[in-house]
């Protein structure tokens, strides 16, 4: 056959120096992978609220692509395309040929950071925010009733930050809901035994925002646990995992808390690390991956991954042995992006939730879309995530449940916002721990 | 040669500042669709959010003279929607809206952004869904359908995206908006329906399609059966044919299609077997049953080696994953790849295999086989390593597969359509007069060359100045057509 | 002036008939639809194609024909049955010898368009003349295929305007094993009703048609083995007046059980003699109420395509076509009387300019069928 028009050649020409630094930049079979077959188009959230393609998965990585061919710098178009990704890894699952964007955008992400100085006042946002989430003290602070930036004067960014921008912060509160100072400063049992025979003996990584807002859910998940025949601890000293750093490529203090997480929690005597958090659980799955190059970490790293699980996955594993009394509901399942893209984990949920007798799981539309939720998505693109959850609200109420669960905080508190205007308001919002506790224990369901 | 600023300044100005985007950089990511060997940066982007904003954004271009190029999904094989250097590109990402459904009368009308899956999601709910189904019906939109005219699995029972819309909405080359077909089966005049489904892009960009729905079958069953060989699976074909069966499908995969797709999806194929065949027939229970057993009966006279009966709808939906993912799938079994598409009349369907495996051997490359057996459409999948220094080989071989099937008797394209990739082999399936009356449609639509130029019909631009030298139709040798 | 009578019997004859003659041509086939459309204005030549007539390859396992344009579809039809093959296509005018490529050119189509599609949906690929002698192939011998621009589409439905078609390439289907109607004697308003119910149902009918004669009929394809209990399904849903057609005298294109409802059908088609006929098509679910306002003496009514044939008087047709397009529908005039007057086209589409530029460079020279678009004045 002829050839009209330039060459067959699939790949892009090398025409200089790789934009990246040489610091894990992305890898050329990585990016290889990509057949630009558009499959992943769909599931994108900000291809389906802007139909462009430079935001779209396959958009990005044909962006990454240029720059490593030199063809393109890291500032401008890459940088605004990378940084509107919400990483939900939707596309993940989608792809046909197994391209690993999550691996593609983890090394670009700090790629950027270093490498592309952000606008005063993004750069000043961004601090803020990560002076406040990841720390359990702070966010008690901004929990409470009150306004909040006066509890938070304390901190140094956040002040700067309500000085000079006092919208977005506001912006910011407007997701963090109240919660009572009981809660916010309770603190889960170190040691709780197994109920009846021992099938295990696990520890649970509390969380940070999951711990500060949704103490319940702690709760819930330590008594089901047991319930189930399980040991748990809950290491007091344990701090924030990284998640929330590791997916905005923040490198640095993202693989600083991994290091003190593995330390933290490799001396424990358990068969798994559980987490209820999907975006917990997912970046300690990937610690290994992280740092694999690292000589004193990656067996470490390795060792500990292997050891992660959601909680349901362990739930689903053991099979249900404490009794269960019906809980007559309609319960709409939300995957969150960081257990059912990034972990896989889609079965499992379902599974303990029909291990409920009377409960019926409600399949979500547009289930592989975003919430908007994403990490900090929601608090540095408010608009887009705006219009993803209004979106993701609008399709729950569809399918008329009596109950909304999802086992990720960050969708809580998004879905939560949204579904609060409309008809459905008043929808209990829960994770899937929650019921199944209320299952156990026969006690009513809670409201939240 | 660059583009006129006033012109660009014209063309900038159709739409509002947030449906334009002509940065130099973000543009790129419009310089190829599911084709990748061929890339054009367009100067342009215009992304309008209705019909009216697409007349607009098309007059613009006409009034300037500058070409323009309608883009969907950006899934098609061909490179359709390969932008033209300096001119625009029109996507149609954002006129995504169903905009009616119409059960009564088994209809609706459609945005040309929607999704080929997302029509019969909108309308499943009514027992009713949409028949075409290609490959990438998850992602495809329906206006890239229109202009492809594309079948699917399920189009030899059904038929293709031609038999199965009503009418169109289109904006004409210079910017007026017209409709095309009817509300009913039949239509007035010479079907100017029919020659705009599958003119690739040529003829008009479409902003409404009023299609055809189907009432769901009753009953639908599917078996995924494995044979010791291709030829034997190509008779069962031949067979269920002979019998006067018109399955709803059938498809067949070869030992390395089967093993990137199970790598894929997991959807239970038999890794390492020759061939297999997913056989599907629908319809009323009782017809469904009584032919359903003649194919399972004449897959156990040609040496099955498993006959796997799909047992619930989740099984069938996994049976279909496994094969609708085999393209893009192959990407794990090979660096790099040519998707081929070509038709053969069925009876050589086993001719052209055999073929094709002595033509790979030959080029010291390995072909896997993903096809629609029940219409001879072939999709040879001609793999390489463009690190290994493979890729003019393999183009080479992949293009020679597309001749072959002329040779047999076939067609250049039974889907992919013609586009950029095969403009200039188009002479080898057609005659010079032919093309040259192919041309005129193309100038009643489109007197001023600026709708999607370069594709289908060769030009001595893309092509040399001739566009080679006619050789005789095969057929026309056999002397089953006769020229003058 | 003489008419020049010019009868080709092959590809080339044609072409030099054509190049040899001066003046506007009509292009006749069998003579069945000789007066549908416009009226034929002047012409100076009449090409008749029944000379390029019969199979050219015939494959059965590829379930394909190339048959020469003049070829009687009746004719092509009985040598196919030998293969247990058909072309799923039952215009009434078959019987009367129309030919494959005279149904084309005027868009014919019979009651299993519901399933099959009219020609447009069947034929594959066409050899079309053109007026100034270029000849062109377009499709081609296989079913799927995307191959350059489908001009056979453009053919279909010119009335002989735009080439001559001297070729056609057939999709063909396998012959139903067994072929039932059920029959329900009823009016117009139920028989939409029922027809509703029918084509709702999974019961996939080949054929839904009301005959002004005040019956519906429905008809399946099926096997042998499982059309019993089809047609018990079907006659229970149709309820208590429907029954199993079982009439079957030597009748007009049909056989089997119940041939003699569907030759009555045909009959209803070809229309009443002395009156005008016009064909309409709406949307499905605005037929009845379409019908209801026509002073129709005959109707044949596909309530599952929204196709119907009407007779009505001379004097009727403006208003027919008036009352169509309202509905959003197209008509044209087939046969009417001598003298009418009548304009056999409603208003002109909306692409009026581009079927303009079409017939301007297809033949420029407004040689072939002159008239037969009036009143929309394409050539």
């Amino acid at each position: 056959m002829t050839t009209p028009a330039g060459s067959a050649d699939t790949n892009l020409p090398q025409t200089g120096p790789s934009a990246f630094d040489a610091h894990h930049p992305p890898s050329r079979e990585l990016l290889d992978d990509c057949v630009h077959c558009g499959f992943c188009l769909p599931t994108c959230p900000t291809y389906q609220l802007w139909g462009e393609e430079m935001d779209s998965p396959r958009g990005r990585i044909y962006l990454m692509d240029l720059a490593q061919k030199g063809e393109i710098g890291l500032d401008g178009p890459l940088h605004q395309h990378i940084d509107a990704c919400l990483g939900c890894m939707a596309c993940v699952t989608a792809c046909p040929s197994g391209v690993q964007y999550d691996k593609l955008l983890e090394s670009v992400r700090p790629q950027l950071e270093r490498n592309v100085k952000r606008t005063p006042a993004d750069r000043m946002f961004r601090e803020a925010i990560f002076a406040l989430f990841p720390y359990k003290r702070r966010l008690r602070l901004a929990a409470l009733p009150g306004a909040l930036y006066q509890k938070l004067a304390a901190v140094p960014a956040v002040r700067r930050l309500a000085a000079k921008l006092p919208g977005r912060l506001a912006a910011l509160e407007s997701l963090l809901p109240p919660v009572t100072v009981r809660e916010a400063f309770a603190t889960l049992p170190v040691h709780t035994s197994a109920v009846g025979e021992r099938r295990g003996r696990v520890a649970l990584l509390s969380g940070c925002v999951q711990d500060v807002f949704f103490h319940r859910v702690n709760e819930a998940t330590v008594r089901v646990l047991s319930a189930e025949g399980l040991d748990v601890l809950v290491p007091r000293d344990q701090q924030c995992c990284g998640a929330l750093e590791l997916h905005a490529g923040r490198e640095d203090p993202a693989l600083a808390r991994a290091k003190r997480t593995i330390e933290r929690f490799e001396r424990l005597d358990v068969d798994h690390v559980v987490t209820n958090v999907a975006g917990c659980g997912s970046s300690m799955k990937d610690y290994a991956h992280l740092l694999a190059d690292d000589p004193e970490w990656a067996v470490r790293a390795k060792e500990f991954s292997a050891r992660v699980r959601d909680v349901h996955e362990v739930l689903a594993e053991l099979g249900p042995r404490a009794p269960r009394s019906p809980v007559p509901a309609r319960v709409a399942y939300h995957d969150a992006c960081h257990l059912g893209h990034a972990q896989g984990v889609r079965a499992q949920p379902r599974e303990v939730l029909r291990s409920i007798p009377e409960l019926e799981v409600l399949d979500i539309p547009e289930a592989a879309l975003c919430c908007g939720s994403a990490g900090i998505y929601n608090m540095i693109m408010p608009e887009a995530a705006d219009e993803l959850g209004r979106r993701k609200a609008d399709n729950v109420r569809t399918v008329e449940p009596t109950v909304v669960v999802t086992a990720n905080p960050g969708c809580l508190l998004q879905i939560g916002k949204h579904l609060k205007d409309g008809i459905g308001g008043a929808l209990p919002l829960l994770h899937p721990v929650q019921l199944l506790d209320a299952s156990i224990r026969n006690v009513p369901v809670p409201r939240s | 040669m660059t583009l006129d600023p006033v012109a660009r300044a014209a063309i900038v100005a159709a739409l509002g500042p947030d449906d334009v985007v002509d940065d130099p950089v973000q543009t790129r990511a419009y310089e190829c669709d599911g084709l990748t060997g061929y890339r054009v940066r367009p100067e342009i982007v215009l992304i309008p959010r209705d019909a009216e904003g697409v007349a607009r954004a098309v007059k613009a271009c006409h009034r300037n003279g500058v070409p323009f190029v309608a883009r969907g999904a950006g899934t098609g094989l061909s490179g359709g929607a390969l932008p033209v250097a300096d001119g625009v590109v029109i996507s149609l990402a954002r006129l995504k809206r169903v905009l009616e459904v119409d059960p009564v009368n088994r209809r609706a009308v459609v945005e040309p952004g929607v999704t080929n899956l997302e029509i019969t999601a909108a309308v499943a709910a009514h027992g009713l869904y949409y028949a075409p189904d290609p490959s990438s019906q998850q992602v495809c939109t329906i206006g890239g359908n229109v202009a492809e005219n594309s079948g699917g699995a399920h189009c030899l029972k059904y038929g293709f995206t031609t038999n199965h819309v009503y009418s169109m909405e289109v904006v004409l080359p210079d910017g007026e908006l017209v409709t095309l077909g009817g509300d009913s089966a039949e239509q007035q005049g010479p079907d100017l329906r029919g020659v705009f489904l599958g003119s690739e892009g040529t003829l008009g960009i479409t902003t409404k399609i009023t299609v055809r729905l189907l009432r769901t079958p009753e009953t639908v069953r599917t078996l995924l059966a494995d044979f010791p060989s291709v030829a034997e699976a190509g008779e069962v074909v031949s067979d269920i044919v002979a019998a006067g069966i018109v399955p709803a499908a059938v498809e067949m995969m070869d030992t390395l299609a089967i093993e990137a797709a199970e790598e894929a999806v997991h959807a239970g194929y038999t890794v390492g077997v020759p061939a297999a065949l997913v056989v599907e027939l629908d319809g009323p229970i009782e017809q469904c049953d009584t032919e359903f057993a003649q194919v399972k009966a004449i897959c156990d006279a040609h040496g099955c080696t498993r006959l796997h009966i799909a047992g619930s709808p989740e099984e069938r939906a996994a049976i279909w994953r496994g094969r609708k993912a085999a393209f893009a799938a192959v990407g794990r079994i090979s660096p790099d790849y040519f998707v081929q598409d070509g038709v053969v009349p069925r009876t050589r369907l086993a001719e052209v295999l055999g073929r094709i495996a002595d033509m790979g051997d030959e080029a010291g490359l390995r072909v896997a086989n993903v096809f629609h057996a029940g219409d001879g459409n072939l999709h040879p999948l001609v793999l390489y390593s463009a690190a290994a220094g493979e890729t003019e080989r393999a183009e080479e071989l992949s293009g020679a597969i597309a001749e072959l099937c002329v040779e047999l008797g076939g067609s250049l394209s039974g889907e992919h359509g013609i586009g950029t990739d095969k403009a200039c082999s188009m002479p080898k399936m057609y005659g010079e007069e032919d093309l040259a009356v192919m041309k005129r449609v193309r100038d009643a639509f489109d007197p001023e060359g600026i709708c999607n130029p370069g594709k289908v019909l060769p030009t001595p631009r893309l092509c040399g100045e001739r566009p080679g030298k006619y050789r005789p139709h095969p057929l026309e040798e056999s002397g089953v057509i006769e020229r003058l | 002036m003489t008419l020049t009578a010019l009868k080709p019997a092959s590809l080339k004859e044609a072409r030099e008939a054509v190049l040899d003659t001066t003046g506007r041509i009509s292009i006749a086939g069998a003579g069945t639809a000789a007066d549908w459309g416009g009226r034929l204005g002047p012409v100076d030549a009449v090409l008749d194609t029944t000379g390029l007539s019969g199979v050219i390859t015939h494959n059965p396992g590829d379930m394909t024909v190339s048959v020469h344009a003049g070829t009687p579809l009746r004719a092509l039809q009985e040598q196919l049955a030998e293969h247990g093959q058909h072309l799923s296509f039952d215009a009434a005018r078959v019987a009367a010898g129309a030919t494959v490529g005279g149904l084309v050119a005027t868009a014919d189509a019979g009651p299993s368009a519901l399933v099959h599609g009219t020609l447009r949906d069947l034929v594959i690929g066409t050899t079309t003349l053109l007026s100034d002698g270029a000849v062109v192939r377009s499709g081609g011998h296989v079913i799927k295929n995307v191959a350059g621009f489908d001009l056979s589409k453009l053919l279909h439905g010119s009335y002989g305007t735009l080439g001559v078609l001297v070729e056609v390439v057939l999709r063909l289907h396998p012959v139903p094993k067994a072929i039932g109607t059920v029959v329900v004697e009823c009016g117009l308003a139920d028989a939409a009703r029922l027809a509703g119910e029918v084509l709702a149902s999974q019961l996939e009918p080949t054929a839904v048609e009301w005959l002004s004669s005040g019956r519906l009929l429905v008809r399946l394809d099926s096997t042998e083995e499982a059309l019993p209990a089809r047609l018990d399904r079907l006659t229970r849903l149709l309820g208590d007046g429907a029954s199993v057609a079982s009439g079957s005298s030597e009748a007009s294109g049909q056989s089997g059980a119940g041939a003699d409802v569907w030759a009555e059908h045909a009959a209803l088609t070809r229309g009443d003699g002395g009156a005008a006929v016009v064909r309409i098509g709406v949307k499905p679910s605005l037929l009845p109420g379409v019908l209801e306002a026509l002073p129709a003496s005959t109707v044949s009514a596909g309530l599952g395509t929204g196709v119907a044939t009407v007779s009505v008087p001379g004097r009727a047709v403006a208003e027919a076509h008036a009352a169509v397009h309202a509905a959003g529908g197209t008509s044209v005039l087939r046969c009417r009387p001598a003298d009418l007057g009548a304009p056999a086209w409603g208003p002109p589409p909306s692409a009026l300019a581009v079927l303009k530029a079409v017939k301007q460079r297809f033949d420029p020279d407004g040689r072939f069928g002159p008239g037969r678009f009036d009143p929309w004045e394409i050539s």
